[in-house]
C-alpha cells in the first residue's frame, strides 16, 4: 500500500471520528440548552396533556424506584460507615469521623451513586425506547418535527430523570445522615447538639453552593446526555440501534467532568 | 411556547391511577426535602441565634480555618466568623459566640491556640473565676498559642544537648570513670590499715597525727576531770562561806547576818517613823506660834501708828509753844 495514501487514509478517518465526536458533542449541548429552554417557559405545561405527561414521566422515574434504591443506599452508607467509625476509633481520631463520614458520603458518594443508579435504572431505557420509536416512526414515513420531538419525548423524560436524581439524592443523604448518628450514638438523643454542630461545620455557604449545583448538574447530564444521543441521528440519518456501553461511557465521562470541577471548587 | 402542540403519542407504559395526587405527593414530599435540609443547616451553623463578637490576636494563624470551633471545657461555644491581617501585623481572628454560651466567657477568661501533631488547631477558652464580669461585645483578647510541633525541633536540640553532656561524662576519661576509681581508691584504704580514717585524712601521717590527737585529748579529759573534782570543792567552800551550808553551829554564814542586819535596819526604821511622827506634831505647834506672831506683828502695825500720830501731836504742840513762846528767836539769817 502507497505509505501517503495510508497516512492520508488514518488522517481522514480520525478527522471524520473527530468531526463525528465534535458533532455529537454540540448536538448534547444543544439538546440540553433546549430542554432547559422548553423545561423552564411555563408554555410547556399550559396543555393538560403535557402536564400529565410530566406528572406520568415523574413518577415513573421515580417512583419504582425509590423502595429499592433507599435499601441499598442504607446497606451502602452502613457499610461505609460502619468502616470509617471502626477504622477512626482503632486510630483514636474517632472525632474526624463525623466529618468525613459527612464529606465522602454525603458530599461525594451519594450524588455520584444516585447519577448512576438513574441513568441505568431510567434515564437510559428510555433513551433506547425514544431511538426505538424513531426509527419507527422514520420506517413508517411520519418523523415527528424537531420542536415536537422535544416538547413531547424530550422534555418529560428529561424532567423525570432530573427530579428522580434530585429526590433520590435527598433523600439517600438523610437517610446517611441518620444512619451516620445511630452508629455513632446510638438511640441516645444526646449527642444531637455535638452532631447538628460536626453536620453545620461542614456544611460551609462554599460547600453547600458547589454540593447543590453539582447535584443539579449530575441530575441535567443524567437528563440529557442519553435523551440528546438518542435523538441524534446517525451519519446516514437513520437511527439504528446503538451500544448501551458507548452512551454509558459518555455519560460517565460528563458525570466525572463535573465531579473533578466540584472537587477541585471544594478542596483547592 | 407553542401552545398549538400536536399532542403527544399515547404512553407506551399502563396509564397510572391518580396519577397527578402521587406525583404531587412527590413533588410535595421534595419541597419539604428541600426546606426542611436548608433549615437544618442554617440551624446547625447557627445563623439563626443571635451572637456577640470576640476578636482573637495572634501572631499567627496557621490552621485557623472558618468555621472551627471554640472550645470551653470540651463543649463548642463559639465559630471562628473571619480571619484577617489587623494593620500591625497580626492576625485578627473573629470568633462568633452565641448569646447563651457567652456567660462562660468573662473578662479574666484566658484564651489558647494549640496545634497537635494530629488534627488541626485548637482554640480554647478558660474561665478561672466565673464571678468576674462578663466579656464585652466586639472584646479583643490576645491568644496564647502552643505548637507541639514547633516544639520538637527546640526539644530535639536540647535532647542532643543532654545526651552530649551523658556522653561526656561516662566516656572513659570522664567525669564518672574518674569518680569510680577515685570510690576504687577509697575502697582499698578503707580495706587498710588504717581503715576510715586513711580514707578521710588522705595519707597515713596524718592519720596518725589523728590518733596522738584523741590520745592528748583523753590526757586533757582526764585533767580536766580532776580540775571538775577541785571545782566542786570549791564550790562547797564557797556555800558554807556563803550559805553556812554544811558548817559549825555557831556559823550563820554570810546570808545569816545580812538577814539580821536587815531586821535590826527595820527596827531602826520602826523608830525613825515615831520619832518623825514627833517632828510632826512638833511643826503643828510652831505652825501655830507663828500665827500667834502674825497677829501681834499686824498689833504692832497699829500700835506705831498710834505713837506716830502721838508724835506728830507733840511735834506740833512744841511747835505751836515755841511760837507762842516769847524768847523765840528770830530764825531769819541775814546775808552780807
Amino acid at each position: 500500500m502507497n505509505p501517503v495514501n495510508a497516512a492520508h487514509d488514518t488522517l481522514g478517518r480520525w478527522g471524520r471520528s473527530l468531526r463525528a465526536s465534535w458533532n455529537a458533542w454540540w448536538h448534547t449541548l444543544f439538546v440540553g440548552a433546549q430542554i432547559l429552554v422548553l423545561a423552564l417557559s411555563p408554555a410547556s405545561y399550559r396543555a393538560p396533556t403535557h402536564r400529565q405527561a410530566v406528572l406520568g414521566s415523574l413518577y415513573r422515574a421515580t417512583a419504582p424506584l425509590l423502595p429499592w434504591f433507599l435499601v441499598l443506599s442504607a446497606l451502602v452508607s452502613l457499610v461505609l460507615i460502619r468502616i470509617v467509625v471502626a477504622t477512626a476509633y482503632s486510630y483514636g481520631l474517632s472525632q474526624y469521623a463525623l466529618e468525613v463520614l459527612v464529606r465522602t458520603l454525603v458530599l461525594e458518594l451519594i450524588p455520584l451513586y444516585v447519577a448512576m443508579f438513574v441513568a441505568v435504572r431510567y434515564a437510559m431505557p428510555g433513551a433506547q425506547e425514544v431511538r426505538k420509536q424513531l426509527a419507527l416512526q422514520q420506517r413508517e414515513g411520519s418523523l415527528p418535527e424537531r420542536q415536537s420531538l422535544l416538547a413531547n419525548q424530550l422534555l418529560p423524560r428529561a424532567l423525570g430523570s432530573m427530579f428522580s436524581v434530585l429526590l433520590l439524592a435527598g433523600l439517600s443523604s438523610v437517610v446517611a445522615l441518620v444512619l451516620t448518628y445511630l452508629t455513632v450514638y446510638g438511640f441516645s438523643p444526646w449527642g444531637l447538639p455535638g452532631y447538628t454542630r460536626a453536620v453545620g461545620g461542614v456544611f460551609s455557604p462554599a460547600v453547600t453552593l458547589i454540593f447543590g449545583l453539582k447535584t443539579v448538574f449530575f441530575s441535567l447530564a443524567v437528563a440529557v446526555v442519553p435523551l440528546a444521543g438518542a435523538a441524534q441521528a446517525d451519519r446516514d440519518g437513520r437511527y439504528s440501534r446503538r451500544s448501551d456501553m458507548s452512551e454509558f461511557a459518555r455519560l460517565f465521562s460528563v458525570v466525572l467532568l463535573i465531579e473533578v470541577v466540584s472537587l477541585v471548587g471544594n478542596y483547592y | 411556547m407553542n401552545p398549538t402542540l400536536p399532542p403527544p403519542p399515547p404512553p407506551e407504559a399502563p396509564p397510572v391511577k391518580n396519577l397527578e395526587f402521587k406525583a404531587g405527593l412527590l413533588l410535595m414530599l421534595m419541597a419539604v426535602l428541600l426546606v426542611g435540609s436548608a433549615a437544618y443547616i442554617l440551624f446547625a451553623r447557627g445563623v439563626l441565634e443571635p451572637t456577640q463578637r470576640l476578636v482573637l490576636i495572634s501572631d499567627d494563624s496557621e490552621g485557623v480555618v472558618v468555621g472551627m470551633d471554640m472550645t470551653f471545657a470540651g463543649f463548642a461555644i463559639g465559630r471562628v466568623a473571619r480571619i484577617e491581617l489587623g494593620d500591625d501585623g497580626n492576625a485578627r481572628i473573629l470568633i462568633d459566640v452565641p448569646r447563651k454560651d457567652a456567660k462562660w466567657l468573662r473578662t479574666s477568661s484566658i484564651f489558647t491556640m494549640e496545634r497537635g501533631l494530629v488534627g488541626g488547631t485548637r482554640i480554647r477558652a478558660y474561665s478561672g473565676v466565673l464571678e468576674d464580669p462578663a466579656l464585652p461585645d466586639g472584646a479583643e483578647r490576645t491568644v496564647l498559642r502552643g505548637d507541639t510541633a514547633a516544639e520538637i525541633p527546640k526539644l530535639a536540640a536540647s535532647m542532643r544537648d543532654v545526651l552530649d553532656n551523658l556522653a561526656a561524662l561516662t566516656a572513659s576519661d570522664g567525669a564518672v570513670a574518674g569518680t569510680l576509681g577515685g570510690v576504687k581508691v577509697a575502697t582499698e584504704r578503707l580495706q587498710g590499715p588504717h581503715g576510715g580514717l586513711g580514707v578521710l585524712m588522705g595519707n597515713d601521717e596524718d592519720a596518725k597525727k589523728l590518733v596522738a590527737t584523741i590520745d592528748r585529748t583523753n590526757a586533757l579529759l582526764l585533767r580536766a576531770d580532776s580540775l571538775a573534782r577541785r571545782l566542786d570543792s570549791l564550790a562547797a567552800n564557797a556555800d558554807r562561806q556563803v550559805f553556812g551550808q554544811g558548817g559549825a553551829p555557831g556559823e550563820a554564814g554570810l546570808v545569816g547576818d545580812a538577814r539580821a542586819t536587815v531586821q535590826q535596819l527595820n527596827g531602826l526604821l520602826a523608830e525613825t517613823r515615831t520619832s518623825l511622827k514627833k517632828v510632826d506634831a512638833v511643826l503643828v505647834e510652831v505652825q501655830g506660834i507663828a500665827g500667834n506672831t502674825r497677829e501681834a506683828t499686824s498689833d504692832l502695825g497699829y500700835l506705831r501708828g498710834e505713837v506716830e500720830a502721838s508724835l506728830r501731836k507733840v511735834d506740833t504742840m512744841i511747835n505751836d509753844i515755841n511760837r507762842k513762846w516769847p524768847f523765840s528767836k528770830d530764825t531769819e539769817i541775814k546775808l552780807p
